[in-house]
C-alpha cells in the first residue's frame, strides 16, 4: 500500500480511526467532508474502496478486492426529525432499529422492514435495496427515500431530492444510488418520508398446500382489504406451507377485515400469529449459512408464485422459500453444486420470459465461479457501464460488485 | 430544416407523418406554458418504436436537437421546441398493448391518455392512480417525463411508484429496456432516473404500468374556515392524528370566487376551504371521517358538508380541478407556480405571500395540495399594463426562492422545463447539478435530447473533472485540508 495514501488517510481521520487489517486499510470517517477527502485520496492512488455499515450483506453481488474499507459506523446521527411533517434526515451509518426507535417515540416509522435491522445500517440497506413484506402496502425504498447526500469517487459531494414528500426538481439520483451496491457513490445522508406506526394490527397464518395458498393470495390482492404485508412460506418436501397476512387499521374495523380474510380462504385452516413470522427470511439465511446453501432472490409475477414455489419444493434438491406477495422470493437451495447451477439457469430462463430475474445472494463455496451472481442484465448494460464511467471513471468504488461485473 | 433531412424523415414516417409547413408548425410552438414560444424546424408523428428509433438515429447522425411531446399540457415549457429542432409528437402511438389485471399490470404506448387506462380496467375494479388535473387529455409518456402527481398522490404516490418498466430510445439511437414486468431488475435503477427527467434522456416508446384496486368506498368532505391559517392547522391535526387521507386540498377566497364563476361547484364563499377525501374499507372510512369532521370543527370550520352522492363528489372535485382555468374569470393573465414546502411552514409562507402581494400590488390566488405542502400560487396580472408581466414573473420566482429557504422545492409536479431553469441554481449547488449532468452525458453525449431545459447551464460531456491537486499551502505544511 502506498505510504502516501496512508499518510493522507491518517491526516483526514486521525490515527485512531485508521487501522491496518492484513493488507487492508480500515478507515472510519465522522463526516461527509471526511468521506469526500478519503475518496479523493483513494481516487488519486487508484485504490479500490469498499464502503460498509453493519456488514450484513457484504456477500451479495460479486466479491470485491478492496484496499480500503470505509466504515460508516461513526455517522449515525438523527439530523432532523420533523415529526409534524412526517420526514426525517438521517446519517447513513445509523442502524435501522436505531432510527426506528427514535421515530417510534412520535408514533412514526419508515415503512420498510429489511433484514437484520439491529445490525444493518441505513446506507447498506439503501445500497442493496433490501425490503420486507411491508412493501406490499408502502412500496420499496424508491418510494420512501426523499433525498440523499452522496459522495462520488472523485470526492464530489452531491445532494439530490430534498426533505419534502413531493418534489420533481432534477434527476432522482437517490433512486440511482438505491440498489447500486455502493458502486456509484457513497451514501452519507438519507431523507425519508414517514408513516404512522400501525398501532392496531393482526397477523394470521393460513395453512394449506401451495396451490391453494397461491390462489388465496391472489384473491386477497384482488380484494378491497387493506393488507399491509403478505407472504408465502414454504419449507419444501411435503411440509405444509403457510400464507401470512397482516392487516392494520382502526381498532373497530379489524374484526371486519378478519371476516373478509376468512371468507376468502374458505375451508383452509387459519391461526393467529405474531410479528416473528416476518423474520422468516432471516431464519432462512441463518439455516442456509450453517449448511453452506445457495440463497437466491427470484423475482416473478404474483400469478407465478405458487407454481415456482411448488417447482422448487418438488425438485431433486431440498429448498425453503419466503415469497412476498409482490413476487419477490428469497429461497435457500441445498444440493450439489452442479444440480444447483442447473436449477438457477432453468429458473432464469423461465422467469426472464415474463420479465423476472434471479440474483444470487449467497454463493456456496463449491459454486464460486460456476454461475454469475446477477444473470443477464439485458439491453441496458452498455448504458449502465457509461453511467458508472461518468461517475467513477477509475472504478474505485466496489470494483466489479455490480451486475455485468461493473 | 435541410431538404435532404426532411426527405429522410419522410422516408421513415411517410408523408402523413411529417409536418414542415410553417402554418402547421404553429400548433407545436408551445405547451401549456403559453408565454414561451418557439417554432420547431419540423414535426414527425411516428407510429411505432421502430420509427421513433430511426428518427432519433437520424438526429444523432446529424446532431439535430429533438423534443418529444404528447398532448402538450406541460406547465413548465418542457415540450417547448428549441430553435430548428425536430419535434417528435407521440400522439399516434396510443395503443393499450396488454392488460393483465391478475398481476395488476398494463402495458401501453406513450401516446395513451391517462384516463383511458382507468376506463379500460374499471370494470375489473381497478384504476391508474396518478391523477394530474389534465388527466382527461394528457398522455402517459408525458406523465413519465414529468413524474406527474395529482391530488391523490398524497396516499398513492407519484407516477414513478406506478411505472414498472419502460422501453426507451436513447439519444444515441439505441433501444433499451429499463425495469420490466418484474420488480427490482438486476443492475442500476435507471428507470428511476428516466421517470421525471423531462424528456432529456431519450424518448419513451412503451410503458409497463401498475394499476391499483379501487377502494371499497370513497368519501369527500368540504369544510369552510375563516382563514387559510385555521384550515392549515386542521390539516396538520389530521396528519398528526396518524391519518393518511387520499387527498387534502385547500383553496383561498380568490380561487373560490373564480371557480364559482366558472363551474358553479357550489362552494361556500370563505377564506380557507378544505376538501378532504378518505378511501378504503367502508367501516374504516366511516370511523376516520368522524375524526376528520371533529378536527375541522375544533379548528373553527363553520360549514362541514359531506358529499352525499357520486355526483356531489364529482362536482366538488370539478371545482378544484378547474381552478387554474377558472382564473380567467377574475384576471386577464396569471402565472401558476408549483412550490413545495414542509407542511409546518404553511402559515409562515401564507403570511409572506400576503406581504409580497401587498408590496407588489399583484393579487395572488392560492390552491394547494395541502396534505403534502405543494402550493400552486397564481400571480394575477394584466399583460396590457406595461411591465406587469415581468413583475409578476419575478414575484412568482421570489415565491419559489422562499419555498427553498423554507426547506422545500421549486417544483412538486409541474417540472423545471424552461420556466424554472434559473431557479434550479437556487435550489441545488453546482456539484449537485454537475452530478446530475454527468448522468445525462451517459445517456446523451451530444446533448440533443430536449436541450436547454432543466439545468441552468449545459455541461459539456467531454468535461472531465481533473485529478485532484493539493493546495500549495497544504504542500508547504501551512494548512490542512479536510
Amino acid at each position: 500500500m502506498a505510504a502516501k495514501l496512508i499518510t493522507k488517510l491518517q491526516k483526514i481521520v486521525g490515527e485512531k480511526y485508521l487501522q491496518h487489517v492484513g493488507e487492508q486499510l480500515h478507515v472510519s470517517p465522522a463526516t461527509t467532508d471526511e468521506v469526500s477527502a478519503i475518496l479523493r485520496a483513494a481516487n488519486d492512488a487508484g485504490a479500490v474502496v469498499m464502503p460498509t455499515g453493519g456488514g450484513t450483506k457484504l456477500g451479495w453481488g460479486n466479491p470485491v478486492a478492496a484496499q480500503v474499507v470505509l466504515h460508516t459506523s461513526r455517522m449515525k446521527k438523527v439530523l432532523e426529525h420533523t415529526w409534524q411533517d412526517l420526514t426525517v434526515c438521517m446519517q447513513a451509518g445509523c442502524t435501522w432499529d436505531g432510527m426506528q426507535q427514535t421515530l417510534a417515540r412520535h408514533g412514526q416509522m419508515v415503512a420498510l422492514d429489511p433484514m437484520w435491522p439491529e445490525l444493518a445500517t441505513i446506507g447498506g440497506i439503501a445500497a442493496t435495496n433490501d425490503s420486507g413484506a411491508l412493501r406490499l402496502r408502502y412500496g420499496s425504498l424508491r418510494d420512501l427515500v426523499l433525498g440523499m447526500t452522496i459522495v462520488l469517487a472523485d470526492g464530489t459531494i452531491a445532494r439530490s431530492g430534498g426533505k419534502v414528500v413531493k418534489n420533481v426538481a432534477g434527476y432522482d439520483m437517490h433512486k440511482l444510488m438505491t440498489g447500486a451496491h455502493g458502486t456509484l457513490g457513497i451514501i452519507t445522508e438519507v431523507n425519508f418520508r414517514l408513516h404512522p406506526l400501525e398501532k392496531h394490527a393482526e397477523q394470521w397464518s393460513v395453512l394449506g398446500d401451495v396451490a391453494a395458498l397461491g390462489s388465496a393470495m391472489l384473491k386477497v390482492l384482488d380484494s378491497t382489504m387493506q393488507v399491509s404485508a403478505m407472504q408465502i412460506v414454504s419449507s419444501g418436501m411435503g411440509q405444509p406451507a403457510r400464507l401470512d397476512v397482516r392487516f392494520a387499521g382502526h381498532p373497530d374495523c379489524l374484526a371486519d377485515q378478519r371476516e373478509r380474510l376468512r371468507a376468502i380462504v374458505g375451508g383452509l385452516e387459519m391461526e393467529i400469529n405474531g410479528d416473528t413470522v416476518w423474520k422468516s427470511r432471516e431464519k432462512l439465511f441463518s439455516r442456509a449459512a450453517q449448511r453452506d446453501a445457495l440463497v437466491i432472490k427470484a423475482v416473478m409475477l404474483p400469478t407465478q408464485i405458487a407454481s415456482i414455489t411448488a417447482m422448487l419444493g418438488s425438485g431433486n434438491c431440498e429448498s425453503q422459500s419466503v415469497t412476498q406477495a409482490r413476487g419477490l422470493m428469497t429461497a435457500a437451495l441445498y444440493g450439489n453444486a452442479e444440480t444447483l447451477a442447473r436449477l438457477v439457469r432453468e429458473l432464469r430462463s423461465e422467469l426472464a420470459y415474463s420479465g423476472g430475474s434471479v440474483v444470487v445472494l449467497r454463493m456456496p463455496q463449491a459454486m464460486q465461479g460456476s454461475i454469475d451472481a446477477w444473470g443477464e442484465v439485458g439491453t441496458s448494460l452498455p448504458l449502465m457501464r457509461r453511467v458508472k464511467y461518468e461517475l467513477d471513471s477509475a472504478s474505485i468504488l466496489n470494483r466489479g460488485r455490480m451486475a455485468g461485473g461493473i | 430544416m435541410r431538404p435532404e433531412v426532411l426527405k429522410e424523415l419522410e422516408r421513415i414516417v411517410g408523408a402523413k407523418g411529417l409536418i414542415a409547413r410553417p402554418e402547421q408548425l404553429a400548433t407545436y410552438e408551445c405547451d401549456g406554458l403559453t408565454n414561451f414560444r418557439e417554432s420547431p424546424g419540423a414535426v414527425v408523428l411516428p407510429e411505432s418504436a421502430a420509427e421513433v428509433q430511426a428518427v432519433v438515429q437520424l438526429c444523432a447522425r446529424h446532431k439535430i436537437p429533438f423534443v418529444s411531446r404528447g398532448a402538450g399540457t406541460r406547465l413548465s415549457g418542457g415540450a417547448l421546441p428549441v430553435q430548428g429542432c425536430l419535434l417528435i409528437g407521440l400522439s399516434r402511438m396510443n395503443r393499450i398493448l396488454e392488460v393483465d389485471t391478475a398481476n395488476q399490470r398494463v402495458t401501453v404506448e406513450p401516446g395513451v391518455i391517462n384516463t383511458h387506462v382507468t376506463q379500460r380496467v374499471a370494470a375489473a375494479g381497478y384504476f391508474f392512480a396518478p391523477d394530474p388535473s389534465s388527466q382527461p387529455v394528457c398522455t402517459l409518456g408525458g406523465n413519465v417525463a414529468e413524474n406527474s402527481g395529482g391530488a391523490h398522490c398524497l396516499k398513492y404516490g407519484f407516477t414513478s411508484t406506478h411505472v414498472l418498466g419502460v422501453e426507451v430510445v436513447l439519444p444515441t439511437g439505441e433501444l433499451v429496456h429499463l425495469g420490466g414486468a418484474g420488480e427490482d431488475a438486476p443492475g442500476y435503477d435507471l428507470l428511476g432516473v428516466v421517470v421525471g427527467s423531462e424528456g432529456t434522456l431519450g424518448v419513451v416508446t412503451k410503458i409497463i404500468l401498475r394499476i391499483t384496486k379501487r377502494p371499497e368506498t370513497v368519501q369527500t368532505v368540504l369544510a369552510a374556515f375563516d382563514s387559510t391559517t385555521a384550515a392549515a392547522q386542521a390539516v396538520s391535526d389530521i396528519i398528526a392524528a396518524g391519518m393518511l387521507p387520499a387527498a387534502i386540498e385547500m383553496m383561498d377566497r380568490v380561487s373560490i370566487e373564480a371557480v364559482e364563476a366558472a363551474v358553479h361547484a357550489n362552494y361556500p364563499l370563505c377564506d380557507g376551504l378544505l376538501l378532504v377525501e378518505l378511501d378504503g374499507p367502508r367501516a374504516e372510512v366511516d370511523a376516520l371521517m368522524t375524526g376528520v369532521k371533529k378536527i375541522c370543527k375544533d379548528n373553527g370550520a363553520w360549514e362541514i358538508r359531506l358529499a352525499q352522492s357520486d355526483e356531489e363528489r364529482a362536482l366538488l372535485w370539478k371545482g378544484r380541478k378547474a381552478a387554474f382555468a377558472a382564473m380567467g374569470r377574475v384576471a386577464h393573465n396569471y402565472i401558476v407556480q408549483d412550490g413545495v414546502i414542509p407542511r409546518t411552514a404553511l402559515p409562515k409562507m401564507l403570511k409572506a405571500m400576503e406581504r409580497m402581494s401587498r408590496e407588489t400590488g399583484l393579487r395572488i390566488a392560492n390552491v394547494f395540495h395541502a396534505g403534502d405542502g405543494n402550493l400552486h400560487p397564481m400571480v394575477l396580472y394584466d399583460e396590457n399594463n406595461v411591465g406587469e408581466e415581468s413583475r409578476a414573473l419575478e414575484l412568482s420566482y421570489d415565491i419559489l426562492r422562499l419555498c427553498v429557504d423554507s426547506g422545500g422545492s421549486i417544483t412538486g409536479e409541474h417540472g423545471v422545463g424552461r420556466e424554472k431553469q434559473q431557479v434550479m441554481g437556487y435550489m441545488f449547488s453546482e456539484p449537485d447539478l454537475d452530478t446530475m449532468q454527468r448522468v445525462r452525458c451517459a445517456f446523451d453525449p451530444e446533448l440533443i435530447s430536449n436541450p436547454d431545459k432543466v439545468f441552468p447551464r449545459p455541461r459539456l460531456c467531454a468535461e472531465k473533472t481533473g485529478k485532484w491537486e493539493p493546495h500549495p499551502l497544504e504542500v508547504a505544511g501551512k494548512a490542512e485540508i479536510f
